[in-house]
Order: structure tokens, then C-alpha cells, then sequence
């Protein structure tokens, strides 16, 4: 919200305070300064004298301008929106607009032009629609800063609806300043008599969205522009002026909060009746859109039907115009719940909603309609009925507050006293009404509707004592290692070794698309969990697999000229079909070669095995692949990742055609664990295994075997051996020869080194050729192999 | 005989001390104690020398042989130390030096550990909680009330059951205090969605750090202490450190937490880093009840909580300007952060 310097200035005195002084004060109890708004140096009042079409561009014209000097000045200018004797704004040479923008002298397609003329954007406000067309009554020449008052643009937090105004920040200012608001204007205790309407004149069927309605008709009022003195308030404020009737309702809305509405009072039929809309009822508001209602909104309605969305926005059909000369003017109590709902569903956010589905002061619902009165009177004149019809009452929305003092000193740390609390609850117009020990009694102001329990209290004690007049303390705790932490510690180690090992960890979007969801080959059983409100269709999912994830990144890469990818992620993975729905995953992904350098310029390219190579550090035993009964169309091949007989995930490669449409130049390979799975299998304390005394021998052996026959297969038979002195056995070569040269093509060699050893002696010779050759014949008798 | 071996000798020693190669020293070896060689092919004419000659003609022959065998063991080692220095002396040092080509952790990875580790030396242990919530556990439990517009659904993801993703990890407070009575100190990294469009400075899901601790006679004292020491472990001791009050429905009183900043050649400024406060009474009250018990008593015991983000902790700690680039995984860009 926008507050401008000087209407603050009209309550409270801050002539003792420089600009960054009153941002601190603001920001200090807690009122967001996000800008302070001024307007720049050398920019003054300019009226236009002349203006031609300009001789080498179709767009711009050539202005000549009265500057207040007795020189005129020329001045290209790109606007349409000005007619001769306007007044705008002019940016001299070397003014500075902000965001390193200085007007220069300058030439605009061969014409010379002497500064700029300015939009009130260009000048810190909102409206870019053209130059910003000035009061007429300003005199050329005069700095803009002279009229318009510096702004501050404040966050107001949803909780301090009381400050969304003038009067309400100048209070604000008053307490955290010390000082005393220069007039309080105390708009809740108006003289003006009140009189109970009539039900034909005005009737709630809604009481609990709306408990007080005020209406108020003036005769012969002529609707006209506003004085300098309310454009120029409005416009500091960046408000476009628009009549003198809505200028006032604007005016009183910014200057305490309460939003108004005028009714042209000929237009209405019948009494005022506030009541649910019917299910078929619409409603043309003053925005030029035909609302569709429900029977959750709450309207103003006439004997016709619907005239305004209640606190929301008004009618179309019964607005003030030009021509109106009898005004109704409302003033109510709206409560914010229905209001906000209303406003939510039918997507209007208006100064008068944002203000009642926070909360206004229901205490000076007629204070501002009889402020209002006054205004329109003095401005536009006419007749103003003698009562203020009136229907319901206001709601009492505050209420009195305990104070523990003891428990605020024990809140803040710090031993203050009553006698430096209390000043700081009277400062915002808290009493205390009585006081036994350290409790205390307090009674809050009408428009403190936030203020409810003793937290609320201490809340401005705190925020006025301020945290810097607090001690910081440290308290030291033992505390228990927690299953998060053993998981952390768990991930942090595999991720570690993962970038030891070359591998760069991503963090993917955890929201995708039912086609991404192919891509997630290493979870294909996995069931994606939809969303109810996604952003777009490419956000519609949960992820239900990390692979898809790191496919796109793979892309992105690949697209960069990458080619050596190595990449892994740890995150939640989701799962309709999935106990608890949720897991953290490994993901990881490898394609490519190693990166060449200048001592292997051209290592080979990465491959399953590499992958299985990872998952056997990482996982620091061996796990064994088996091929799946799934299939995905994105995966050529597909495995279950086994420890024992536990699948702790799935490893692929992903199909050719997959890797082709992504530009890889190298087969991609991809693989998955499920985390708790691999830590409840691998975590536990290794046992220290005494180191062997004795020698080991090793004797290799070499087959030739059918192409079919694998590796796990020969291994197995290896593994079953029961031969004492048999240590361990390795894979050390493999080959096979497609073209039957070396080697039939449809057989392989594959040679294996045996090691032996006696951990209680050095084993002879001939003891280890006995064994091997034990060994041989049990291989021969399980297996179709020939030694080599 | 005698008189043969002392020749022999003789000129060994001397060829010995020629020899410039291994190759050569090793030809020489053969030529003298080799097979063939002229002490070997001396020692055969040993059997027809008079017996009584023998012991002393043995003596001299292993004597020989000994010295020539250690003249050239001392010869071999002097010519290969010559070549290892000559080896050496040949090394292009300037040589880059073998890649090696090792990863990185994610920079939102880095800066949680860095976090992380700080919190867990000052006593904190990690809590987790779900990432598809109750909206009770996202917002009634935290005090938000049901018309607030975070619960729009055009602010927070729903579920056709009603669920939701849950828009902070505050929500792990409240997982925590539902299952452990006090004194709680816990931190919850993890991820937080906010239905917004992706853009350089938003993200539909970020990740947040979320911190408790709630046990008896907790105070702002405590709240302000541990989190300046938080920020200066990850900042530097000297920042400054500043606290502004401000409004969250789960905590009363709320700030926001800026801390002083110079940014790449500009002016240092104020840069809103994190949330926090203490912990409303109503939070207690909704947990007592969700536990069917007292524990957490409002007049008994109080506690601060605080938020980061960690997306804006790194962007400031690195001056990364898009937050895009945190989820795009661009190498080039995890390569900077090793």
C-alpha cells in the first residue's frame, strides 16, 4: 500500500524524522518498507503550447512547451494522449528518472529536443497509458516535488488490516515516535443522528456476513471534477482522479479505511435489501464484467434484483455518471470470511474487498459515511438527508485481554518491568482496566480486532522493546541421533563417494507429465499419483521415478556439447500403488566415455557395466542384475538390481531410439535404488577380518564355452565348490570373435583366476595342483566347457 | 693357476670401471662368470691341479669371483642411478596434471550440509515428514485460518482426497510434536510447493529448512542467539544481523531475519534471509489435542521455530541471479561449485 508523506503529515508531526529515520520506524515494528517513492529533481509542470506531426517519423510529434521560463521549448514526444493547454510533466536535462535513466539534450530522428515529457510511471506511479495529464490549475514551472508528496509503499502484514490507511500508520507512527497524533480525528464518535431504517428501506437476510448497514441519501449534488487539493492527494497515492463523488469515497477509503460505496440513488428501485444471491443471478459490475453469482455471495439488491456484489464491487447499472444528482451512500460492516470467498470465486481483488476480508473497524462505519457526507457536501453540494438510516448494529469485535507479566518477561528473556511495558500498551491505545499482582486487565481499541490473547500483547511489547535490547543466548543439548539423521548420514555418504567417482548430483522438479512418466523406466511398476489444480499439463504428476528426471538433464547437456554424463539424484519418488506413497530414491545416470585427457586421449565409452560397477561401491557388496519380466518401450534392457533375494531397484539401458531422439551419441545407461532398502541391507558394523599370515597362490583357468552360457551360470558352479583351500575366484578375461577367425563365432573364452590359501600354513605346489584339478573336473562335469 | 686368476682379476676390475652401459656390464658379466666365460672356463682347470694346490687355488677363485661379482653388483647400481637421475632430469614438469575428474554435490546440497552440520553442533537432530500432507497438519495445526488465502487453490496443489502438497515443511513441527512430547530440537530440510509459474525468481516446489525447539523457559533470548550464530557460521562471523518483526499465523511474536550484505560491487544492504518466532499457543493447543494430552502446555513451556530457503540462501551465497539454473542441472553450471 502507498501512503503518501504529506497526508501522514496532516495527523502526526515527522518533522523531526529524515526519510531512511521513518523507514526504520516503519520497518522496525514491523511494517515492510518495500520503496520509498519521490519525485525526481528538475522535473517540473510543462504546459503544451503547440504540437506537429514530426517530419521523419509517423509516431512522434514536435512539441513546443511553456517550462515557466520565457524561452519555449521543443520537445519530441511519442504520446497521443494530450490536447493544447494540458498540463504534464517535464523531465529537464539531467534530471534522473531513475535505473541510470538522465534526460539528455538530444536529437529524436533529426529534431532537437530540450528534455521529456513523462507518464506517471515514469515518474514512480502506475498509469503508462500516456503522458500524465496535470491539474489545470498548476503553474508552469513548478517542481513536481512541490506538489506531490514523497510515498512510502508498505507491506502491511494480513494481520494489521487497521493500518491499510492514512490515520492508521499516522497512529502507528505517533506511538513507536513518542508523540501524540496532531489531530485525532476520532471518526467513532460521530454526533451525526443515526435512525433504525425502516424494513422497507433497508432489510439484512444475511446477518452473519453482514451485522450493520448504513445508507445515506443527498439530494442535488452536481457531479464534477474534484479540487487540486484531492487530485493531488489521490494522485500522490497513484489513484486516478476520476469524479468528485468517487474521489471523496476513494479519499475517505485511503484516509481510514473504511470503503464506501455511492449508489445514483434515481437508479434504485425500492428499498435495500442485503441478501444471498439467488443461484441464477448476474450482476454487470462497474468493471465491465457480468458476474455469474451464486447463493455463497452476498449482494446489495434493489426490488429488481442485484445492484452491487456486497463490499466487493459495485453495479454498473446504478453507478454515479455525470449526470447523477442523488446519491445513496453506503457504509457498512461486512464480514471478511464471506467476503473473501466471494472475492476468491469470482476472481475480483478490489480496495474495498482486500480492506473488508481483513477486517475494517465496524466502530466508524457511520464516522466515515458522516466524513463522506461532509466532503460531498462541501464539493458537490446538495442536500444530505437529516438521519443516517441505519440497520443492525455494529459488532463488538474486541474484547478485553489478560496481561501476564511474568510470563512476557519469561517470552522475551530479559527482566523488563511493568513500568516499561505498560507505556508501550498505552502508546497504541491499549487501558488497562485493572492490575492484581502481574496480571493485568486490558481493553482494546475497536480496530485492534487482531488483538485477542495475551501472545497478542506481548507481540507489541515485543516489537516496540525491540530484539535489540535483548540478550542472545546459546543453550547447549545432548540430543538422540534420529532415524532422519542415520538416513542423512546414510545418503550423504553414497553421494560423497558418488562425486568422488566423478558424478555431479542434480535436483530435477518433482512435477511432471503422464508422458515423462515413460521415461521412468527404472520404476515402471510404479503408479503416478495426479494432481487436482496443476499449473499446466507438463506439471500434472507427481514424479513416480527419478530416470525421466535425468533423461531431460542428459538432454540439456548433451544439447550443450556434453558427452562424458555421470549424474545422480537423491529425492522423493511417489507411488500410488507404494506403502506410504513416498521414498527416497538413488537415481543415477552414466553415458559416454570417460573424460579424455591428454595421457588417454580416447578412453572407451561407458556401458552396463560401469553402472554395475557404481552400484557395487556404493552399495559396498555385489549385487547381481536379473533380467525383468517388465518391459518399457524406453529401455532396451531392463534388470532387477538383486541383494540376496531383496530388488532394492532396476537398472536399464535406455532403448536406442529413446537415446537417438535425445542426440546421445553414446548408449545411455540408467539405474534406480530405493534407498531404505540398500541402508537396512548394508548398514550394520563390519567385522575386522584377521590378515592372512601365509601366501596365496594362484592358478587361472581358461575355457571355451558356447556364447550362451554366462558368466553367472560358470560362477555359481565356482561359488558351490566345496575345496578348502579354494580363497576366491575372479573374472580376469574375456573374449569372442564375431568373425570366427581367432575364436568360432559362437563360442567365447573365459578365463578365470582361482586363488588358494591355507590361513594356518604355506600351501606346496603339488597341494594347489591337486585342488585345481579338482576344481577343473567338477567345472567339466556341471558345465559344457573345454580348457584351453 | 694363481698367477691366471690374478690376471683375471686384474683386468675385470679395469673393464668394470670402463663399462658406461647396463647392456655392456651384463655382456661383460656373461664374458667372465657366464657359462662359457674366462673365470668360468679358469675354474674348470681346477681338477688338474696337483691336490695339494687345490685349497689354496679354491680360495683364490671364490675370492675372485666374489670381488668381480660385487664390482659389477657396485657398477649396476652406479649406472642405474645415473639413468634414474637422467630419467628424472627428462620430466616435463610443466605437464598438466592428470584429470581426475571428480563430481559435485548439487549447490542446494552444499549449502544444506553447511547448515546442517552448524544446527547439529548446536544440538539439533533431523526430523523428516511427509511431502503429500493433511491440510489439517499444513494449516489448521498451524494456525491458519480457513478462509486464508495460501489455501487457495490457486496458491497450494490438491489432491482429489483432499490432500495437499504441503507449502512449507512446518508441518514436520507438527508431525514431531504429535509423536514426541518436549523438550523437541529438530531441523526438517525438504522440499515446500507453492503453486506458482516458473520464473527467474520462482519455483513450483523450493526446498526450505525448517528448525524447533521447544522445552521449558525457551525465550527470544535463545531465538536471537541461535540464529545469528546460525547465520555468521554460514555468512561469517562479522555479519551483521537484524530482526523485524513481522506477521506468521504459527508464531507470535514473528520476524523476519535480514542480514547485511555486499552484493558484487555494490553497496552492502539489508537482504531478508529467513523467518521466525516463537511458537503461537494455538500451535501447542491444536498438538495437544491431535495427542490427547497436555505436554505441550501454553504456560509450561514455549519454543521458537525459524524457516530458510535454501534456493535464496545459495543465490545470495553465490550471487546466482536465475533460479532456474538450480533445477535446469546445466554442468557447466554444477561445475563451478565443486
Amino acid at each position: 500500500m502507498k501512503v503518501a508523506l504529506d497526508w501522514l503529515s496532516d495527523h502526526v508531526d515527522l518533522s523531526g524524522y529524515s526519510q531512511p529515520e521513518l523507514d526504520d520506524l516503519l520497518t522496525f515494528s514491523g511494517i515492510e518498507v518495500e520503496g520509498i517513492g519521490s519525485m525526481p529533481e528538475k522535473v517540473v509542470v510543462a504546459r503544451i503550447k503547440s504540437s506537429e506531426k514530426h517530419p521523419d517519423a509517423d509516431k512522434l510529434s514536435v512539441c513546443t512547451v511553456d517550462d515557466g521560463t520565457e524561452e519555449p521549448r521543443q520537445i519530441v514526444c511519442g504520446a497521443k494522449n494530450y490536447q493544447l493547454g494540458d498540463n504534464v510533466p517535464l523531465a529537464l536535462p539531467g534530471a534522473d528518472l531513475g535505473g541510470g535513466f538522465i534526460i539528455k539534450k538530444g536529437k529524436l530522428r533529426g529534431v532537437e529536443s530540450h528534455g521529456m515529457l513523462c507518464s506517471a510511471k515514469e515518474l514512480g506511479g502506475e498509469d503508462d497509458s500516456g503522458l500524465w495529464i496535470l491539474s489545470p490549475d498548476c503553474k508552469p514551472g513548478t517542481a513536481l516535488a512541490e506538489l506531490f508528496s514523497a510515498t512510502f509503499d508498505l507491506e502491511i502484514t494480513p494481520n494489521r488490516p487497521d493500518c491499510l490507511n492514512h490515520l492508521g500508520i499516522a497512529r502507528e507512527l505517533a506511538a513507536l515516535a513518542g508523540g501524540d497524533l496532531k489531530s485525532r480525528p476520532d471518526y467513532t464518535n460521530t454526533t451525526i443522528a443515526e435512525q433504525p431504517a425502516t424494513k422497507e428501506e433497508i432489510r439484512i437476510s444475511a446477518a452473519e456476513h453482514c451485522q450493520f448497514y448504513t445508507a445515506r441519501r443527498i439530494g442535488g449534488v452536481k457531479v464534477t471534477e474534484s479540487p487540486p487539493w484531492l487530485k493531488s492527494k489521490l494522485e500522490s497515492i497513484s489513484l486516478r482522479p476520476i469524479n468528485n463523488i468517487v474521489d471523496i469515497t476513494n479519499y475517505v477509503l485511503m484516509e481510514m479505511g473504511q470503503p464506501l460505496h455511492t449508489f445514483d440513488a434515481a437508479k434504485i428501485t425500492g428499498g435495500i435489501h442485503v441478501r444471498k444471491a439467488g443461484e441464477n443471478e448476474t450482476l454487470l459490475a462497474l468493471d465491465g464484467v457480468n458476474y455469474q453469482l451464486t447463493a455463497e455471495d452476498l449482494v446489495i439488491a434493489d426490488n429488481t434484483g442485484p445492484i452491487a456484489i456486497a463490499g466487493i464491487m459495485g453495479g454498473e447499472a446504478t453507478g454515479v455518471t455525470g449526470d447523477t444528482t442523488e446519491i445513496l451512500l453506503e457504509s457498512a460492516y461486512f464480514a471478511p470470511a464471506g467476503i473473501r470467498r466471494s472475492g476468491r470465486r469470482l476472481g475480483i481483488s478490489s480496495d474495498s474487498s482486500y480492506r473488508f476480508e481483513r477486517g475494517v473497524d465496524p466502530a466508524q462505519v457511520a464516522g466515515a459515511s458522516e466524513l463522506a457526507t461532509s466532503l460531498i457536501l462541501k464539493l458537490a453540494g446538495g442536500q444530505a438527508e437529516e438521519h443516517i438510516l441505519t440497520c443492525g448494529s455494529p459488532p463488538p469485535l474486541t474484547q478485553e485481554v489478560e496481561f501476564n507479566a511474568e510470563h512476557c518477561r519469561g517470552l522475551l528473556g530479559c527482566n523488563i518491568t511493568s513500568a516499561e511495558m505498560f507505556p508501550i500498551l498505552e502508546k497504541f491505545g491499549i487501558n488497562k482496566l485493572e492490575e492484581t499482582g502481574s496480571i493485568s486487565k486490558w481493553k482494546i481499541p475497536s480496530y485492534r480486532g487482531d488483538l485477542t490473547r495475551p501472545a497478542d500483547l506481548y507481540e507489541e511489547i515485543v516489537r516496540v522493546y525491540g530484539l535489540d535490547n535483548i540478550p542472545s543466548r546459546q543453550r547447549s543439548w545432548f540430543s538422540e541421533i534420529s532415524d532422519a539423521d542415520v538416513a542423512h548420514d546414510f545418503m550423504t555418504g553414497i553421494a560423497n563417494r558418488l562425486t568422488a567417482l566423478g558424478f555431479y548430483e542434480t535436483r530435477t522438479i518433482k512435477l511432471t507429465s503422464p508422458a515423462r512418466t515413460a521415461d521412468n523406466v527404472c520404476t515402471t511398476s510404479n503408479e503416478p499419483i495426479a494432481l487436482k489444480n496443476p499449473l499446466n499439463d507438463d506439471l500434472a504428476y507427481l514424479r513416480s521415478g527419478l530416470t525421466g528426471a535425468l533423461l531431460d538433464v542428459a538432454e540439456r547437456n548433451i544439447h550443450q556439447g556434453i558427452e562424458t554424463l555421470r549424474l545422480f539424484e537423491v529425492g522423493t519418488v511417489f507411488s500410488k500403488n507404494n506403502e506410504g506413497e513416498e521414498s527416497q530414491h538413488l537415481g543415477f545416470l552414466v553415458s559416454g566415455p570417460e573424460q579424455a585427457s591428454w595421457q588417454d586421449p580416447q578412453p572407451g565409452s561407458a556401458d552396463l557395466f560401469t553402472l554395475k560397477g557404481i552400484i557395487e561401491v556404493i552399495s559396498g557388496t555385489s549385487p547381481a542384475f536379473v533380467r525383468t519380466t517388465e518391459s518399457s518401450p524406453a529401455a532396451s534392457l531392463l534388470t532387477d538390481i538383486m541383494l540376496g533375494k531383496l530388488c532394492i531397484g532396476q537398472a536399464a539401458q535406455i532403448a536406442p531410439a529413446r537415446a537417438r531422439a535425445m542426440d546421445a551419441r553414446h548408449p545411455v545407461f540408467a539405474a534406480e535404488i530405493d534407498l531404505a532398502l540398500l541402508q537396512k541391507k548394508t548398514s550394520g558394523n563390519t567385522q575386522y577380518e584377521e590378515l592372512p599370515k601365509f601366501p596365496a597362490i594362484s592358478r587361472d583357468v581358461a575355457m571355451e564355452v558356447e556364447l550362451s552360457l554366462s558368466n553367472g551360470e560358470i560362477e555359481s558352479v565356482l561359488s558351490k565348490i566345496k575345496s578348502p583351500l579354494l580363497e576366491s575366484f575372479r573374472l580376469f578375461d574375456l573374449f569372442h570373435d564375431d568373425s570366427g577367425q581367432r575364436l568360432d563365432a559362437g563360442k567365447k573364452s573365459i578365463a578365470y583366476s582361482l586363488t588358494y590359501r591355507d590361513r594356518t600354513r604355506t600351501l606346496e605346489s603339488s597341494e594347489i595342483d591337486k585342488a585345481h584339478a579338482e576344481i577343473l573336473d567338477e567345472l567339466k562335469a556341471k558345465l559344457p566347457v573345454e580348457f584351453r | 693357476m694363481l698367477e691366471e686368476l690374478e690376471a683375471i682379476h686384474a683386468d675385470a676390475i679395469s673393464a668394470i670401471a670402463e663399462m658406461a652401459d647396463i647392456d655392456g656390464l651384463e655382456a661383460f658379466r656373461v664374458s667372465y662368470l657366464g657359462r662359457k666365460g674366462r673365470l668360468t672356463v679358469a675354474a674348470a682347470r681346477m681338477k688338474d691341479i696337483p691336490k695339494e694346490d687345490k685349497p689354496a687355488a679354491g680360495k683364490a677363485l671364490n675370492e675372485v669371483r666374489n670381488a668381480i661379482t660385487a664390482a659389477i653388483g657396485e657398477k649396476g647400481e652406479s649406472l642405474q642411478i645415473a639413468i634414474d637421475a637422467k630419467a628424472a632430469e627428462n620430466v616435463d614438469v610443466t605437464l598438466p596434471g592428470r584429470l581426475m575428474h571428480p563430481g559435485a554435490r548439487h549447490p542446494i546440497s552444499q549449502i544444506l550440509d553447511r547448515a546442517v552440520a552448524t544446527l547439529r553442533r548446536m544440538g539439533f537432530s533431523l526430523a523428516s515428514g511427509p511431502e503429500i500432507e493433511t491440510e489439517w497438519h499444513c494449516f489448521d495445526a498451524l494456525n491458519t485460518p480457513p478462509e486464508h488465502p495460501a489455501r487457495n487453490e490457486s496458491d497450494t496443489f490438491y489432491f482429489e482426497d483432499g490432500r495437499l502438497l504441503r507449502t512449507h515443511t512446518s508441518t514436520v513441527q507438527i508431525r514431531t510434536m504429535e509423536t514426541s512430547p518436549p523438550p523437541v530440537r529438530i531441523i526438517a530440510p525438504g522440499a515446500a510447493f507453492r503453486r506458482d509459474e516458473i520464473d527467474s525468481t520462482h519455483l513450483s516446489h523450493f526446498n526450505q529448512l525448517e528448525g524447533l525447539y521447544v522445552d521449558e523457559g525457551v525465550s527470544l533470548a535463545e531465538l536471537k542467539g541461535s540464529l545469528e550464530y546460525l547465520l555468521r557460521s554460514i555468512f561469517g562471523e562479522k555479519t551483521p544481523v537484524r530482526f523485524r518483526p513481522h506477521f506468521f499465523p504459527f508464531t507470535e511474536p514473528s520476524f523476519e531475519i535480514d542480514i547485511m550484505l555486499e552484493a558484487r560491487g555494490k553497496a552492502s544492504k539489508w537482504i531478508e534471509i529467513a523467518g521466525c518466532g516463537m511458537v503461537d499457543p494455538d500451535v501447542f493447543n491444536a498438538v495437544n489435542k491431535a495427542r490427547g494430552d497436555n505436554a505441550y502446555a501454553p504456560d509450561k513451556i514455549s519454543g521458537f521455530a525459524f524457516g530458510l530457503g535454501l534456493e535464496r540462501l545459495a543465490m545470495i551465497l553465490w550471487g546466482i541471479s536465475d533460479i532456474r539454473l538450480l533445477i535446469e542441472n546445466d554442468i557447466r553450471f554444477l561445475r563451478q561449485f565443486p
